[in-house]
């Protein structure tokens, strides 16, 4: 039996596009998960109607299964949930009028269960994260340094990184190299070679974007929801 | 030219002296400090006012960053539950003992120094608190490196000297996205990097009690580590007058970390 895992982001209070993918995953076989991989919220639009259905499911709704993004954590930390940082990453980015436009869009009853929610999840040997094991506001995408997208995969000792921040859908597999290295101590000498383990990053992409994961093959489906066919070329069999 | 580079010195005046000494009997005199001036040591603000009387280039150890800024790291930072509590005790010790004026001049000093193709930190480019080990995996040490834009990275902190060379890596990859397709796959060709650890003046842990730090020579790149023996004695009777837990004289007489390994080394504090 076919057992899927869905994975959403950058919904950014949009209730509309989170119905359409609800719509599309009810007709969709195996799908035994939702993963919202965070940026729940963001300053576009009032959030409090999209952060109410996810915290209390519509009859017939997957279930979420959420994470903190980087708009959660400017509005958290802003709001006072990160010591003594503030919001400054969006405050630099955006100026103060982005701060104000964020904190407006989202009723103070939902800080407690926004602050409550995780970094990430590891499920089986996949990480599913907003950014990335190094920081939520990582932004990986295809052209990242292989290497840099290694380091962040050992970091948490996983096969699999599933990302959002770039809002691109992209798999990116390492299939193959490796390293020698010499290490010189008082002992003396001695060689060691190491091997790329078969590992894949795999940006979801954010709002109407969003992909499906076969776990039993492995494969990655990128789609669009609301469209009427699955197109070819985007690897949906 | 060759250049000295000395970490870890920890309070301990004995040692400091002995290396310095060993320095400038070889007629070297660029030296850079990978910080850890105080802490486990009975002789803070000696150490401290040997290193500013000198004006030795430093960065900020974590030690030197505690003592400024409070603790802010976790038990992680330490083996173990046990090894944190005597850390306390001696960071304590420490805060009481140290000048005004020392702790302006360990709050003072930056986290990295950087000259030309050259990197020195304390632990790594992320953190005061990352331990770089001789056999971490070798594409997340390679990455320490590159990613801080270095030829060679200096650090310490293990108390453990070592020169790691990564050299001849490659990483092929295979893109699918949503746009193209399946894309042709790529071979990306890794730089070859150095990570050089200076291991440590004032607390060795590599099995000897010899004090250790290593000489760089800028033109040909070769690295010697050294090991300069010093009145550990001395050290570790002051240890004991000071009232600081025995057990940092017992080690430092023996070269090796007393008990417990962290379960994950790499892991750095995020507090």
């Amino acid at each position: 039996m076919i057992e899927r895992w869905a994975l959403v982001s950058g919904l950014r209070g949009d209730l509309e596009t989170y119905d359409l993918i609800q719509r599309d995953l009810k007709k969709t076989r195996g799908v035994t998960a939702l993963f919202v991989l965070g940026d729940l919220v963001g300053p576009e639009r009032n959030c409090d109607a999209l952060l109410d259905r996810l915290r209390n499911p519509h009859r017939g709704d997957l279930k979420p299964d959420c994470i903190y993004g980087w708009w959660e954590e400017q509005l958290l930390a802003e709001r006072g949930f990160r010591g003594e940082r503030k919001a400054d990453a969006l405050r630099l980015s955006q100026g103060e009028d982005a701060v104000s436009a964020l904190l407006n869009t989202v009723n103070p009853s939902h800080l407690k269960w926004l602050a409550s929610l995780q970094f990430g999840f590891i499920e089986l040997d996949c990480a599913l994260i907003h950014g990335s094991s190094s920081d939520v506001a990582d932004n990986l995408t295809s052209e990242t340094s292989p290497l840099i997208l290694l380091d962040r995969l050992t970091r948490l000792n996983v096969n699999r990184l599933f990302t959002a921040r770039s809002t691109k859908q992209f798999h990116l597999e390492l299939t193959g190299g490796g390293i020698n290295s010499q290490v010189k101590d008082l002992n003396g000498k001695r060689e060691q070679q190491q091997e790329v383990p078969k590992r894949s990053v795999i940006g979801i992409g954010a709002g109407l974007n969003y992909t499906l994961y076969d776990i039993g093959s492995d494969k990655m489906h990128f789609l669009t929801a609301g469209s009427k066919t699955n197109p070819k070329g985007k690897g949906f069999a | 030219m060759n250049h000295a580079i000395i970490s870890c010195l920890h309070a301990n005046l004995p040692a400091a002296e002995a290396v310095l000494n060993d320095i400038d009997r070889q007629g070297i005199d660029t030296i850079t400090c990978l910080g850890d001036l105080v802490g486990y040591g009975p002789q803070p603000n000696e150490v401290v006012e040997l290193i500013r009387k000198r004006g030795i280039a430093t960065c900020q150890g974590c030690w030197d960053e505690d003592i400024i800024d409070g603790l802010n790291a976790c038990e992680c930072s330490y083996p173990s539950q046990l090894a944190e509590r005597r850390g306390h005790l001696a960071h304590q010790w420490t805060d009481d003992q140290l000048t005004d004026e020392n702790k302006s001049f360990l709050a003072s000093l930056p986290t990295s120094l950087r000259r030309d193709r050259l990197l020195f930190v304390h632990g790594s480019p992320n953190s005061q608190h990352e331990y770089l080990l001789p056999d971490m995996d070798a594409f997340a040490a390679l990455e320490r490196v590159e990613t801080a834009g270095a030829d060679i990275l200096f650090c310490g902190h293990t108390h453990q000297p070592y020169v790691r060379e990564l050299r001849d890596g490659s990483i092929r990859v295979r893109l699918q996205n949503a746009d193209h397709g399946n894309d042709q796959g790529e071979e990306l060709t890794l730089p070859m990097r150095k990570i050089v650890n200076a291991g440590s003046v004032g607390e060795p842990r590599h099995g000897s009690t010899n004090a250790t730090y290593v000489i760089h020579n800028d033109a040909t790149d070769e690295v010697e580590i050294k090991e300069v023996a010093y009145d550990v004695g001395r050290t570790c009777q002051a240890i004991v007058e000071a009232g600081l837990p025995k057990v940092f004289a017992w080690r430092l007489s023996h070269g090796f970390e007393f008990a417990e390994q962290a379960e994950d080394a790499s892991h750095v504090c995020e507090r």
